[in-house]
This record gives structure tokens, C-alpha cells and sequence, in this order.
């Protein structure tokens, strides 16, 4: 029984869970340090490019187990040294404005050192099912597509555990409520800022090799991501990760029903349009807190 | 007395260097850098309004310029209002923008400012490529109108085709656009801006209407941007959507971030320095064959920001004496 | 109180000292003619973007021209230089890149060009500035509509690449027709012919969608064919989107006759989809299918030692073409004067009298500096040798293959 409806819902659940896994690290980077990373869609292009040289030397399941973890470890070091020699400095000086337009430097070093190095020819990512479609009762879709968004909600339930039931997870907590109260607390924030960061940027190298089979993979494919993910935390609430599990779908689904029925030519400003409709009312996000 | 005269003295000769230039750089293409450069010292000061007196990053800035450009161009080609005319009609109309990106923007502070100002940007830039009966789209709006030649004798008329014809039209623009920039941010209504930067609850406090403030800066910012996409449409004579891109708004923020954010001449510095550089890059490009300017873009941003928060302005400060500084801000 | 001692010792005078000191470098250095001993033609195209590799293809065979006449010791024993202008895909890169050659690299011609919307923005400028322009792969027939006299291409427009795929058209006969196009110029006015050959025919047309240069998800158009289910999907966009349809196309079980333009039926394409590609149809001019001809075989026969058994295709032949024809005309012109524009107008008169055998065949021009005939042929991409490789189909005195209707992907 096909339904074109049911189609495009699940269309549009399956690419949400993706835009949440790239969305939960940029939120948490924000909670915890009131950092708006706009490099964020470059780490996650940074990802996709692990995936393929990786996948070019190990072929088969192997190599996609090993994509992924190599994408997630990769990404999360250079998460590692931005923190520290970038955005440490800048934690001291308390300027927005600052952040933003160095993150946006950063942005436009990456995309375009990456350029250089892998060159600007569109490279595709092949999954390990090869492109197989599955026919299921109310829809189809490719079998790397269920994959991606059981793995997406694997790692953002396993992320939630590691928040919620762990020491450290709860010390980032609570650093993302209150700085000055958790430092007085005894926890390290400088550490806690150090981790956050490394495990937001693994988030998006992770998201980039799932990214990565839906779309083909250019140096300057980070953009959208970004822009995308930024939108969904604001939707959700900057900080909130359940916002961003919301948000994610919500935009995923909106765009895959907007493109379908309105407007295939504006799917993209969908998202753009619902959070600067949300803002209007709501100036904190869906689930966001009232003041700084 | 003799400061005053000194102080004249010097803006002449600084005015006629830059008059005569064209004389002496004959190569069209370096002219059309020089114009370029214009462009976008106008571009560059008026983000810097919003970004630097004002403290609202403001990421959208590109649609204003397209907006004027696109509308001067529009009206020029399908209605045959004069071009000198269209320049003031589409920076109008990319002021009504202004106040309409202003008001959600009212209650918005960093991040979801930049967002919120993105969203405005591409939706515009979508807007422009879908819209392909009213703009032509990706295709391009070509063909459009030179700035109508002013007839000065019986068979001898001034056009602004050439590049360096166009070039002393811009530059008296420029000009006459610092003149009014330089007027606006020395004001009261320029200290109460930079005092909204600084400490908006406290300005509030003080009962300052600080959404007025915000509404009226964005309309003057944006009335500014569309003017030189205006004169741009005119000049380049040809528009596409790449003119709203985000890439452009960046090009702008850098230029004001390495010249120096918040100061006046920072912009200025920033935008004659990275047009030039630009260009310079493209010749060492080609030796090495390596893409390296927008890398080196990037990196100039970053280590600005890390480094030399008032770019250019404030090192020269820093290295020159500070009692300059304060005369100067 | 400032003395003279002060105001010379200040800071500002010492930076505007070494300000003025730059300019007056910048202004020497401007002001430098360049003697050259050489020949300069200029050529653009995208070296860089998502049509990087294309560009690449056009330029590579361009210089395959440029170097067997500088072995042979270049023209009246001047060597022949070309100055390449990247257009990054974008009209208004273009423009400053063709501004570039004209002005300051002082070009007696300007050739390449790939993108229609790119090309139309650069041939104004050549025309205003009075240079003879060949434009090497651009098919958009709004180019040569304005009938500018300094304009020429070598490349067929987007009515005669359609020739051989509507014979095949015409005996397939459709009943039904979908569009899934480039929001561009290239896009949207094949769109137009293909919609008026389709209507001829009695199919109606149930969707036309379209894409923006860069998507990424076609999932939402592609999902909305499947529930039309077209007999014939018309296809047209570049190597890369077209490669991610036919990826979804697979993912969502969407089955259909693809029919697109040759020009993203690349090597790359290939690469990345391999076998997926089956059964699209495409109208060609890929050299390698038209061997019988001498002047093609030759060509694909000195490309691929040039540059290591790569495979010469459709833009590598193009861009051969259009440096052939332009070195001839430069030949007839006879040796340059020195005097910019006089040379250029010799060039632009020479190229109106261009009739020569190249590898995509014969290149004689019309009063509008379009060339008269183009070879045109429908392919169709088959498995041969378990390879996925193009056949031609149609037209029958040319075709080594005969048409396969697409079967389900279960069956593949």
C-alpha cells in the first residue's frame, strides 16, 4: 500500500534523524560554553572526507565500522585543538560577536584548506548495502537509510546515558546551568569545556559519514549543515538536547512535506522560515531558558 | 589656527591624490579594482554601523545590497527609470527591508540575532533564484542600464561606462557617504548606539528607547548597502544571485574585521586593503597553482580576531600613540 | 602647537609616506607592457566548483591543440600562450575574468566557455569590447539569438543536440513525460524544446520539477514521480546531481526511461554509479562512439597518449574543436600587427570564412556565427562485457546497439 504522505513523513524522519545527530554537538557545545561553533557543518565535511579515504583502504563492513570511528576520533581532535588554541582565548573576553566571527574565520579556513587538500571534484561515499532499496509496508527507502537513522538514535540515547548516569556527564550538566556554581563546586571547568567541545565536533565528523551516503561530498558542503543544525537548536532551544531531537525531526519532516506539497524550489528556506517564526514568539526556542 | 589649516591642508591633498589616480594607473582592469574598492568601502562602512557602533551582528547584510542592486537594475530595464534615480529608489527599498529585518530582530541578542539575520539573507537569495520571471535567476540579470551620461555641451557628453569615468562618480559617492557616516557616528544619536553596544540593559535604564534605536539604525544601514548595490548594478551591469550569498556578507565581515570593527577609517583600510589583496593573490595563485586566497581569508579573519581585535586601526594605535586615537574616535 | 620637525616625525606622515611610496609601485607596475613574443589566446571555463572536472576535460583538450602546433613551432614562428580565466561557475566571475584577458593579458581572441548563463554574460563583453569570442560547450541558444557579429560557437545548441534522441523519441512514442531540471538557463530551455517535441508527439507532460545547482536530496522530487509514474523521466543537470538521482532513484525502487544530455554522462559520472547508470538515455557526441570518422579517430588517439589512456570525451573534443578553429582562423588572419584591435577584427573576419574537419566533424558557420550542422546521436547506457558503457541507438546509420526498456532494479 503506497501512500505518497506516508512516503514523504518518512522521508522526512529518516534525513531529521540525521540533521538531530548533527544538531545535539553544536547544542551541547553552546550549553556548556555559550559557543555558536559556525565551523560546525566544516567538521562535519571533515568527517565525510575520513569516511571516503577510509573506506578506500578498507572495503566492506570493516571499513564503514572503521569510518565511522576513524570520522568520529578524527573530527573530535581537531574539535580538540580549536578548543584549545582558538576558542579558550576567546572564553575569557565575554564578546559574541567575537566567537561568531571567529568561528565564521574558521569556517572559511577550513572549507577552503580542504578544497586545496581533496580537490573540488564531488566525491560519493559508497554504503556498505550498496544503495539496496528496501520495500517496506507503507514506504521505501534504501537500506543504508534505516541503518543511518537507527544509529543516529543509538547515539543520541547513548549520549543521553553518558549525561544523565555518569560523574562526568553530570559535572557537564551542571557546568551547562551554571558555570560559576559548578566551578565553585570543585569541577574543572576547563577540562569539562575541553570534552564538551571534543564530543560535539565526534557528533559532527559521526553525522558527516551518515551525511555523507545521502549526498555527494564537496569541500564547501559544510554550509548548509551549519546553517541547518543552528536553525534546529534555535528551534529547540539553545542548550536543550531534547530540543534538538525535536527540532531535528520537525525540520526534517517540514521540509520533506513543505518540498512535497508547496514548494520543491524553497525546501531549504523551510527551516530558516519556522524559526524566524518561532523566534518571533518565543525569543528563547521552543525549549530554551529565559536569560543568559 | 594652524591645526585647522593643517587638517584641511591635508584632506585636499589626500582628495586630489585620489582624483588624479586614474591618470596615473591607466590599466582598466586596476581601475576597476579601484572602483571595486569603493563599492565596497560604502558595503563595508555600513555593516560596520550595525556590527561595530551598534554591536547587532548583523549576517544578512548581503540581501540589502542585492535588494538595491536588484531593484535599481529592475526599474531601469523594465520601467526605464533613470539609473541616477533608481540608485535612490532601491536604496528605499532596501531600507523598508531594513526596518522589516530590524523588528524580529528587536528582542534578539548573538547567535539567534545571526541566525535570524542568515534566514532573512537566503530566503531573499532563494527568493532572487526561484523567482526567474522577475529576476532571471541563476541565469543572471544582464544588460542592465549604465548611470544615464550628463550632457555637458552641444555634442559632448560624460557617460559612465568606462571604468574610469565610473570611478570619479563613485568615488564622490564614497565620499559624500563618509562625510555623512563621519556626521551620524559623532552625533549624540552615534554615542547612544555605541552606549547600546557597550551596556543595553543599563541604556535602557537610562530611557533610552533602545527598539527605536535598533529600527533606525537598521533603516540607515540598509539604506546605505542597497545605494552601493545600486551603484554596482549600474557599473558591473550584470547581477545574479551570487550577489546575496552568504560568501559576500563574509567578504564584507572580514574586510571590517582585519581594517578595524568600530572604528570609522577601519572599514575603509579593510575594504581598499582585501580588494587589493585579492587581486594580488589571484597573480601568486597562479604561480603556485594552489587555491590558497580564501584559505588565507580565513586565517587573516581568525588571526584578527585572536590577535588584533581593532585590526589594522588598533595596531597602528597601538604602535603610534594614543592621544591620536582619542582625537580621532 | 605642531612645528615642521613634529608634524614630519609623526606617525600618520610616515604611513602616509609609505602609502604613497606603495602606490607609486603599484602604478610602475600597472603601467608595465609586457613585450611578449608570443601569441595570447585567451580561455575560460569552471577550473574550479562543482564542474571543476568538466572544465578540466574542456581545457585539457584545448591544450592537446595548443601543443601539437607549438611542436610544429607555433604560428609565423611565434609560440602560441594561453591565458585561462576561471569563471568558478558563476556569471559574475566570468565577467571579471573575461574583462581580465581582454584588458590586461590583452588577448587577440577569447575562447572556451561551458556554462550557458556564464556565456551569455561573457559574450556581451566581448562583443562591447570588440573580441572575437568561440565559445566551446555553452548550448543555450539565447547566446547567438542576438546576433552578435564577434560571437562564434563550435559547439551545436541545445535544438541540434536533440536530433538523435528525438528520432528515438518519435519511434518510442511516449504517453507520458515528466521533467526533473536544472534551475538554469541550460535547464529550462532544453526543458522547453523537449516539452514541444513531447507535445508533438500526443504524450502529456504530468510534472515539472526542478532543482537548484548543489542539492543534494532529491528524495522529495523523485518520491513525486514515483507516485505520477511517467513513462519517460527528461532529465538535465550535471555530473554530480544526475549521479545522486540515479543513487535515489535506486534507493527509493523509483523505475522509468531516464532521458538526460550527454554532457554529465562523464567518466566520473561512471565512477560513481557504475552499473546503477543502465538503461538511461542520453543524446550524444561523445567521440569514442564515432570512431568511423578519421579526424575523430585521430584525435581520440593522440588524447589518450597525451595524458595516459585517459578517455577523451565529450568536453575534451569540444575543447580540442575549439582551439582548432581558432588557431586556423589566426592562421588566415595572417601574422598579427601589434595593433590590438585591428588583429582582432582580422581574426573575427577570418573565423567567418572557418570550414575544416574536426573531431566532432564538419565546423562551417552561419550568419549568426552558429556552426551549421552538428553530429548528433542517442546513446544508451547498456552493460557490455559487464561494464556499463554507452551504445548508440539512433540514428540507425550510426548505431552499434539497439534499445533496451528498463527493467525493475530487482531484476538488475
Amino acid at each position: 500500500m503506497e501512500s505518497l504522505f506516508l512516503q514523504q513523513i518518512a522521508n522526512g524522519l529518516i534525513i531529521g534523524s540525521i540533521y538531530c545527530l548533527m544538531a545535539v554537538g553544536l547544542t551541547m557545545i553552546f550549553g556548556v560554553m555559550k559557543i555558536s561553533n559556525f565551523a560546525h557543518g566544516d567538521f562535519l565535511m571533515l568527517g565525510s572526507y575520513f569516511a571516503i579515504y577510509t573506506t578506500l583502504c578498507l572495503t566492506g563492513w570493516v571499513g564503514w565500522i572503521s569510518a565511522m570511528f576513524i570520522a568520529a576520533v578524527g573530527v573530535g581532535i581537531i574539535g580538540f585543538l580549536a578548543e584549545r588554541w582558538l576558542f579558550r582565548p576567546m572564553m575569557l573576553r565575554n564578546a559574541d560577536i567575537d566567537v561568531l566571527m571567529l568561528s565564521i574565520g574558521l569556517s572559511i579556513f577550513i572549507a577552503n584548506a580542504a578544497h586545496v587538500l581533496f580537490g573540488s571534484s564531488p566525491k560519493m561515499l559508497t554504503d556498505p548495502f550498496r544503495s539496496q532499496n528496501i520495500d517496506l509496508f507503507f514506504f521505501s527507502t534504501s537500506l543504508i537509510r534505516i541503518f543511518s537513522f537507527f544509529l543516529s538514535v543509538l547515539a543520541i540515547i547513548v549520549l543521553q546515558v553518558f549525561l544523565t548516569r555518569t560523574k562526568t556527564g553530570t559535572a557537564i550538566r551542571a557546568t551547562s546551568q551554571n558555570r560559576n556554581a559548578s566551578m565553585l563546586m570543585g569541577i574543572d571547568t576547563g577540562l569539562i569545556f575541553g570534552l564538551t567541545f571534543v564530543i560535539g565536533s565526534a557528533f559532527a565528523g559521526l553525522s558527516g559519514v551518515l551525511y555523507g551516503t545521502i549526498v555527494t561530498i564537496t569541500p564547501t558542503m559544510g554550509g548548509l549543515p551549519t546553517l541547518k543544525a543552528f536553525a534546529i537548536t534555535i528551534m529547540g532551544g539553545m542548550g536543550s538536547i531534547k530540543g534538538a531531537i525535536y527540532g531535528g525531526l520537525i525540520l526534517g519532516i517540514a521540509e520533506a512535506l513543505g518540498g512535497n506539497y508547496i514548494s520543491m524550489d524553497y525546501k531549504n528556506a523551510i527551516g530558516f522560515i519556522i524559526i524566524i517564526v518561532i523566534l518571533l514568539f518565543m525569543p528563547e526556542g521552543l525549549f530554551g531558558r529565559k536569560g543568559r | 589656527m594652524k591645526s585647522r589649516w593643517l587638517k584641511w591642508g591635508k584632506i585636499i591633498l589626500l582628495f586630489g591624490v585620489l582624483f588624479a589616480l586614474p591618470s596615473a594607473i591607466t590599466d582598466r582592469y586596476f581601475q576597476h579594482i579601484m572602483v571595486l574598492s569603493c563599492i565596497y568601502v560604502i558595503l563595508a562602512s555600513s555593516w560596520n554601523l550595525l556590527a561595530g557602533y551598534s554591536g547587532l551582528l548583523n549576517l544578512g547584510h548581503a540581501a540589502f545590497f542585492g535588494i538595491g542592486a536588484y531593484s535599481s537594475a529592475l526599474l531601469a530595464i523594465h520601467t526605464g527609470l533613470s539609473p541616477w534615480l533608481g540608485l535612490l529608489v532601491g536604496a528605499v527599498i532596501s531600507a523598508l527591508f531594513g526596518v522589516g529585518l530590524g523588528v524580529p530582530a528587536l528582542r534578539l541578542r548573538g547567535p539567534y540575532l545571526a541566525i535570524v539575520t542568515i534566514g532573512f539573507s537566503e530566503i531573499i537569495r532563494l527568493v532572487s533564484m526561484n523567482w526567474v520571471d522577475l529576476t532571471r535567476g541563476s541565469l543572471g540579470l544582464s544588460e542592465i542600464p549604465p548611470l544615464t551620461p550628463i550632457k555637458l555641451a552641444q555634442n559632448f557628453q560624460l557617460g559612465f561606462v568606462t571604468e574610469r569615468n565610473a570611478y570619479y562618480v563613485i568615488l564622490i559617492c564614497t565620499i559624500l557617504t563618509l562625510f555623512v557616516i563621519r556626521k551620524l557616528v559623532k552625533s549624540e544619536f552615534g554615542l547612544t548606539l555605541e552606549s547600546m553596544r557597550e551596556e543595553e540593559d543599563g541604556a535602557e535604564s537610562i530611557g533610552i528607547n533602545t527598539s527605536q534605536y535598533k529600527l533606525v539604525i537598521f533603516m540607515i544601514s540598509a539604506f546605505i548597502a542597497g545605494f552601493a548595490g545600486g551603484l554596482y548594478a549600474h557599473y558591473v551591469r550584470l547581477l545574479s544571485p551570487e550577489t546575496l550569498s552568504l560568501h559576500e556578507t563574509f567578504t564584507v565581515l572580514t574586510m571590517v574585521a582585519v581594517g578595524g570593527i568600530g572604528t570609522f577609517v577601519g572599514p575603509i583600510i579593510g575594504a581598499v586593503f582585501l580588494t587589493v589583496l585579492s587581486e594580488a593573490l589571484r597573480f601568486f595563485e597562479e604561480a603556485i597553482n594552489l587555491d590558497i586566497r580564501m584559505v588565507i581569508y580565513g586565517a587573516l579573519l581568525m588571526v584578527t580576531i585572536l590577535f588584533m581585535r581593532k585590526g589594522i586601526v588598533g595596531v597602528y594605535y597601538s604602535l603610534f600613540g594614543s592621544h591620536a586615537e582619542e582625537r580621532e574616535r | 602647537m605642531h612645528t615642521a620637525k613634529e608634524v614630519i616625525m609623526n606617525g600618520k606622515t610616515i604611513s602616509c609616506c609609505l602609502l604613497f611610496l606603495a602606490c607609486v609601485g603599484l602604478v610602475s607596475f600597472s603601467n608595465n607592457v609586457n613585450a611578449a613574443n608570443t601569441i595570447d589566446i585567451g580561455f575560460t571555463g569552471p577550473f574550479t566548483g562543482p564542474v571543476a572536472f568538466n572544465g578540466g576535460e574542456m581545457r585539457k583538450g584545448a591544450m592537446l591543440a595548443v601543443d601539437e602546433i607549438n611542436a610544429k613551432g607555433g604560428l609565423f614562428g611565434m609560440k602560441v600562450n594561453v591565458v585561462f580565466g576561471d569563471d568558478e561557475s558563476q556569471p559574475q566571475k566570468g565577467v571579471a575574468a573575461v574583462k581580465k584577458l581582454i584588458s590586461r593579458d590583452k588577448v587577440i581572441v577569447v575562447g572556451g566557455g561551458y556554462h550557458s548563463s556564464v556565456a551569455i554574460a561573457t559574450s556581451e563583453v566581448c562583443e562591447r569590447e570588440k573580441t572575437p569570442n568561440v565559445i566551446a560547450v555553452a548550448v543555450s541558444p539565447t547566446i547567438m539569438a542576438k546576433g552578435y557579429s564577434y560571437i562564434f560557437r563550435t559547439a551545436p545548441d541545445a535544438f541540434q543536440m536533440t536530433d538523435g534522441l528525438f528520432a528515438w523519441l518519435a519511434v518510442r512514442k511516449p504517453k507520458t513525460v515528466a521533467f526533473l531540471m536544472e534551475n538554469s538557463d541550460y535547464g529550462r530551455d532544453s526543458e522547453k524544446i523537449w516539452l514541444a517535441e513531447a507535445k508533438k508527439l500526443g504524450a502529456s507532460d504530468l510534472a515539472h520539477l526542478y532543482f537548484q545547482i548543489g542539492d543534494a536530496d532529491f528524495t522529495t522530487q523523485i518520491s513525486k514521480l514515483k507516485s505520477l509514474k511517467p513513462e519517460v523521466t527528461f532529465s538535465i543537470g550535471s555530473t554530480t546531481e544526475e549521479a545522486l538521482i540515479t543513487k535515489q532513484s535506486k534507493e527509493l525502487n523509483y523505475v522509468t526511461q531516464w532521458v538526460g544530455a550527454g554532457g554529465h554522462m562523464t567518466e566520473e559520472f561512471f565512477k560513481m554509479v557504475g552499473l546503477d547508470s543502465l538503461y538511461i538515455i542520453a543524446g550524444s557526441n561523445e567521440p569514442t562512439l564515432a570512431m568511423k570518422d578519421p579526424v575523430t579517430a585521430a584525435f581520440v588517439k593522440a588524447y589518450t597518449a597525451k595524458y595516459d589512456g585517459a578517455r577523451a570525451g565529450v568536453f575534451s573534443s569540444q575543447g580540442y574543436d575549439n582551439m582548432v578553429v581558432i588557431l586556423d582562423a589566426i592562421k588566415r588572419a595572417g601574422k598579427p600587427s601589434g595593433d590590438l584591435q585591428k588583429d582582432r577584427d582580422a581574426i573575427r573576419g577570418a573565423l567567418t570564412k572557418t570550414s575544416l574537419n574536426a573531431s566532432q566533424g564538419l565546423i562551417q558557420f552561419d550568419k549568426t556565427g552558429q556552426i551549421t550542422k552538428a553530429r548528433s546521436m542517442a546513446v544508451q547506457v547498456q552493460k557490455v562485457q559487464g561494464k556499463a558503457q554507452l551504445v548508440v541507438i539512433y540514428p540507425t546509420e550510426l548505431a552499434n546497439g539497439v534499445y533496451q526498456p528498463p527493467v525493475p532494479w530487482s531484476e538488475r
